[in-house]
């Protein structure tokens, strides 16, 4: 079998020169500063994970990214990134979906362990993507949205509940202790929910969730902004989309109907739930979790080894 | 606080009735408890019907046989039958502007206070002046107060608007560090990696000479570790790569280096005293700090003059070009240019800082240097750079003057004056 191709792009050429023999010896490299170079490789060449920079002259990286997305469907996408601006982030999650972002400087060693991960699962997923086809049938997906005050008519479950026709059931919980019940005893294929929910975080169990049922998709609507907890989301949750409040009902909508999609396509070829393979989240976070979390965690993983 | 009301001022005089004989209000009036008060109520079935003042029994008593006509007379015949009324629950501020608006001159009458239109005593129009002036002493004094706060918590913002700018700024500075340190560190463990094999490439050279000059090594032995040196030779490859990237990682130090000076010469925050300043080389230290928020879409053009050096504060004066730097470089939507331009005239001396960018609209341009004036969404500017530049500016002597076109650019002129004396050093010109 040949060599899996990576490609990196980056405008300080000093970097793809630093990178390229990191993998030479067990890929085909492919690197340029020049973004277009990079689109039309992605073109022509079978490329199973792309590395990019953000901020570069011609084209952020999350822009080529969403152009890569296009191209080429089945390449891993890695963003490598000096700055962390919170919305290159935002970007990235949701032009870019992302599979990792990474910071300048790197580790080495989580590097390379993080990009031979991405290849793997690329080169897996490389022919898959020949036979997928767009998912005809459309049984509604239910939809869990979990909010804490849902009262006011701007709540997400009143805006989606509005836009759910025929594609989805909704339901929804007000606390993270009816939405773990919710989604243990009902077949959710996509979660809306804030990071905090009464004063709770969210965040580990969407990251639980990822985990152990890789085939429901996340979108995050929050007023809540951190860059880092946002990179966490992505590189261990493997969020869909990342929305921050107050959010317009066009956005939601758009993003509810792509992550509707993205569900049923997960659900018609669950190989290419692998793409959203999540990074395990570090020891410390785990050990400071709240029991009931743990015990959620607990089912789930005891559920998906049961039907896996 | 709650608001004192009329009913804090009332005095509870006894009211007399419609019926009651003048002879005998008169002696009220003389009672040493009535004494302050300069009329009496009168009320009737609890309901305030009239007042009399001792003005009104003044004129009865100085005519002549005024006593013998009138004296026997019930009061209602003599009393004003328009008292003034004020509501016991009306707060002073209130009640004190429309006493003085009803009040007749010269004042006669004390005014009475009611609840529900049911008498509840007398309020003196001196009373009511000597509480409104206490009132008017305790709101001075908080004016006072906020306005210290207010003068502090400025101060703060003063210092918050300086320390979100140099956040920014160490935040981008920071970020520019990241790719040099990116390459460097890799390069290294690179370089560490090709030396670990290049010792043990020289360690196989090493036991290749034993076994030659030991000379008893079968020939079959001496051609498997020709061989496995061979390889390893080759795995090293021509030491082309390695050279390369040690070039690249003494650059990238270099860079890092550059930047870390910048940074310290722009703060200088071991001088706050004045010193002599080379303006051209604050504005080099300035550009290398904005360089993150210019190097992808502003191409700068510099016309440094032979400038003398000024007296002025470094950091502070960096600070001011900081902040017309990283307005044009954010003025500047798509390609264009800054313009940085230095000369000496007239015993000033100028600084031109110029951007091809989208322009201050005519409406907004005479408002940019006031205090917390923002044309940015909420929460992305204090609307205080600007006033502070200015501030900072008028501190050093100097002026700041703006001129723009929208669609065209805007160019910002700074003068700061010339040292009098003759003795000018003369700045090189980058």
């Amino acid at each position: 079998m040949s060599k899996p191709t990576l490609l990196f792009v980056d405008d300080e050429e000093r970097i793809l020169r630093s990178l390229t023999p990191l993998f030479r010896a067990d890929y085909r490299v492919l690197s340029t500063t020049d973004a277009h170079q990079a689109l039309n490789w992605l073109r022509e060449e079978p490329v199973h994970v792309v590395i990019s920079d953000q901020r570069m002259p011609v084209m952020l990286g999350a822009e080529l990214l969403r152009q890569a997305r296009e191209i080429a469907p089945a390449a891993m996408r890695i963003l490598l990134t000096g700055y962390s601006d919170l919305e290159a982030a935002i970007a990235a999650v949701n032009d870019g979906e992302i599979y990792r972002y990474l910071n300048k400087p790197w580790n080495t060693q989580e590097l390379k362990h993080t990009v031979n991960q991405a290849a793997q699962i690329g080169l897996h997923l490389a022919d898959a993507y020949r036979h997928i086809a767009a998912p005809a049938v459309r049984r509604p997906v239910n939809v869990l949205v979990i909010e804490g005050d849902a009262d006011s008519p701007l709540s997400l479950r009143h805006i989606i509940g509005e836009q759910c026709d025929t594609e989805c059931t909704l339901h929804w919980a007000d606390s993270l202790d009816q939405a773990m019940e919710m989604i243990m005893h009902k077949d959710i294929g996509v979660v809306v929910t804030d990071l905090r929910v009464n004063d709770q975080d969210a965040g580990a169990a969407v990251k639980a969730l990822k985990r152990y049922r890789p085939h429901v998709v996340t979108v995050v609507v929050t007023r809540f902004q951190d860059n880092h907890t946002l990179i966490d989301l992505i590189n261990q949750g493997q969020i869909y989309r990342f929305l921050p409040k107050p959010v317009s009902r066009g956005l939601l909508s758009r993003s509810m109907q792509a992550a509707l999609q993205h569900h049923r396509l997960l659900r018609a070829s669950p190989q290419l739930a692998a793409r959203h393979t999540v990074e395990a989240p570090a020891e410390t976070a785990t050990k400071r979790l709240p029991t009931q979390l743990a015990s959620f965690i607990n089912r789930l993983r005891g559920l998906s080894h049961a039907s896996g | 606080m709650a608001v004192a009301t009329i009913a804090s001022l009332a005095i509870t005089v006894p009211p007399i009735a419609p019926h009651a004989i003048i002879e005998d209000v008169s002696e009220y009036f003389l009672a040493p408890e009535n004494e302050q008060l300069l009329s009496l109520p009168v009320v009737e079935d609890g309901r305030p019907v009239g007042v009399v003042s001792r003005y009104q029994m003044m004129n009865v008593f100085l005519k002549r046989y005024g006593r013998e006509l009138h004296g026997r007379k019930p009061v209602a015949t003599l009393m004003s039958r328009t008292p003034l009324l004020i509501a016991a629950e009306q707060p002073l501020e209130d009640a004190s502007r429309y006493v003085t608006g009803n009040m007749r001159f010269p004042i006669t009458e004390d005014f009475i206070i009611v609840h529900d239109d049911r008498y509840v005593g007398v309020g003196v129009v001196l009373d009511l002046l000597k509480a409104m002036e206490q009132q008017l002493a305790g709101r001075s004094r908080q004016l006072a107060k906020a306005y210290s706060e207010l003068k502090s918590s400025q101060s703060q913002l003063v210092q918050s608007e300086k320390m979100a700018s140099l956040g920014q700024m160490v935040a981008g500075v920071a970020h520019e560090i990241n790719t040099p340190l990116g390459y460097v560190h890799n390069n290294i463990e690179l370089f560490v990696e090709h030396q670990r094999q290049q010792a043990a490439a020289l360690d196989g050279y090493a036991l290749l000479l034993r076994l030659i000059e030991a000379g008893d090594s079968s020939a079959e032995v001496l051609a498997q570790q020709l061989e496995r040196v061979r390889q390893m030779h080759a795995e090293l490859g021509d030491g082309a790569e390695t050279e390369a990237l040690l070039g690249d990682t003494l650059y990238g130090i270099g860079q890092i280096a550059e930047l870390v000076t910048s940074l310290k010469n722009f703060s200088r925050v071991d001088r706050t005293t004045t010193d002599d300043v080379d303006i051209n080389e604050c504005l080099e230290t300035t550009l290398k700090i904005a360089h993150n928020s210019l190097k992808h879409h502003v191409t700068v053009i510099r016309q440094y003059g032979d400038i003398p050096l000024v007296n002025g504060m470094p950091s502070k004066l960096n600070q001011v070009f900081l902040n017309l730097i990283t307005n044009a470089a954010q003025a500047i939507e798509q390609q264009g240019r800054l313009l940085l331009r230095t000369y000496a005239e007239n015993d000033y001396l100028h600084v031109v800082i110029e951007d091809s960018g989208k322009g201050i609209p005519a409406a907004v341009l005479p408002k940019i240097f006031d205090p917390f004036f923002t044309t940015k969404p909420v929460g992305q500017g204090t609307g205080l750079g600007l006033a502070i530049s200015y501030r900072i500016i008028q501190e050093h002597g100097g002026d700041i003057r703006v001129a723009s076109r929208e669609g065209v650019g805007t160019r910002f002129v700074i003068r700061l004056p010339l040292p009098r004396s003759g003795a000018v050093t003369l700045a090189a010109a980058s």
